[in-house]
């Protein structure tokens, strides 16, 4: 008999179904995609970010002297796919849960990721390298810290000098043996 | 006179949808902020509306592209004055995926100027009623002006 009012009764005991935003602070899945953030510390300029990036909000430029990178993230037109977080060598980049993002509409080239990440120095030469931040090198250069800081060609070198005995053996058994017959 | 008016009628602005060229993300979040009683963004004394001439506050999904431009030009400009523009999702604003398509008229500020930029794609409900109540501020701004 009047099957609705049981209905009725037990939505009246569950309360509102409404969420209660903007009035309450709204619920946010732990793993909602929001606003992408960039850790400039852990940061190794390696590009991939921006070449996987589906809607090209990340741009990396370099500054005039030549010194630095302006690492440069677009809110306005990212899409939120993380990306960029998931390829980050180093997760340099992550994913926030903050979706707070609405703004006025003068406002819209301030919602950017900005940082400057100065480039490295090979530690023989002074060259220009690709930045080597502590927890890189913690990570992958522990073994040779020294080599880790160079660059290509001085790393090159200093191979060959480890593996290549300082001077040449001279005599040999085999040689002397051709001399004597 | 008008200026009681004004005071009392930024209590119940009317949106309009515009759909301009959108992949129907935004669209379907933007009707789910509507209709589901879970987000109900006629708390917020909005209502949607059918018809563009009833219309205060326009909801633009979409990178503008060239197959419907001129009917949404020609939409937009039937909205009376002061309208607040908001822009739903990120196409809107760059393109979002769509940049530099050929079938994309970027940028679209150069039609359409918007004053309330919800970025996502699509923005979750509640960042649309975020974007519906910075819309109002700015109305309740026009108005006063006005
Ligand atoms: S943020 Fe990550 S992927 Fe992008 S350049 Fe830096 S290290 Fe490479
Ligand atoms: S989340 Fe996607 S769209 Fe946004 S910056 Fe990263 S790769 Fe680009
Ligand atoms: S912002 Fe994303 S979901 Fe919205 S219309 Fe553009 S592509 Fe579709």
């Amino acid at each position: 008999m009047l099957p609705f009012l049981k209905i009725m009764v037990k939505n009246l005991l569950a309360g509102p179904s409404t969420d209660p935003f903007p009035f309450a602070p709204a619920h946010t899945p732990k793993r909602f995609r929001g606003r992408a953030c960039h850790d400039k510390e852990k940061c190794i300029l390696c590009g991939i970010c921006r070449h996987v990036c589906a809607a090209g909000a990340i741009q990396l430029r370099v500054t005039e002297d030549g010194m630095a990178v302006h690492w440069v993230l677009w809110h306005n037109s990212c899409v939120f796919c993380g990306l960029c977080a998931h390829h980050c060598p180093t997760k340099a980049l992550t994913m926030s849960d903050d979706w707070h993002m609405t703004h006025r509409g003068e406002e819209r080239f301030d919602q950017r990721e900005v940082s400057f990440v100065p480039y490295g120095q090979c530690s023989q030469c002074g060259a220009r390298i690709h930045p080597r931040p502590e927890s890189v090198v913690q990570q992958l250069g522990s073994r040779y810290p020294e080599r880790f800081m160079m660059c290509p060609v001085c790393k090159r070198q200093e191979l060959a000098r480890r593996v290549t005995p300082a001077k040449p053996s001279i005599t040999t058994g085999e040689s002397d043996e051709r001399d004597s017959a | 006179m008008l200026k009681t008016l004004a005071r009392f009628a930024p209590r119940s602005p009317w949106i309009y949808r515009l759909n301009a060229g959108s992949c129907n993300g935004c669209d379907v979040e933007m009707a789910t902020t509507a209709l589901i009683p879970r987000y109900d963004v006629e708390r917020l004394g909005c209502k949607y509306c059918g018809s563009p001439r009833h219309a205060d506050i326009v909801l633009i999904s979409g990178p503008l592209t060239l197959r419907v431009r001129d009917k949404v030009l020609r939409v937009f400009d039937e909205i009376p004055n002061p309208k607040v523009t908001v822009g739903v999702g990120v196409c809107p604003v760059s393109g979002g995926v769509f940049r530099d398509s050929y079938t994309v008229d970027q940028p679209q500020e150069s039609y359409i100027a918007l004053d309330v930029i919800v970025p996502g794609c699509p923005p979750r409900p509640q960042a649309i009623i975020e974007g519906v109540a910075k819309a109002l501020e700015v109305w309740k701004e026009r108005l006063e002006v006005a």
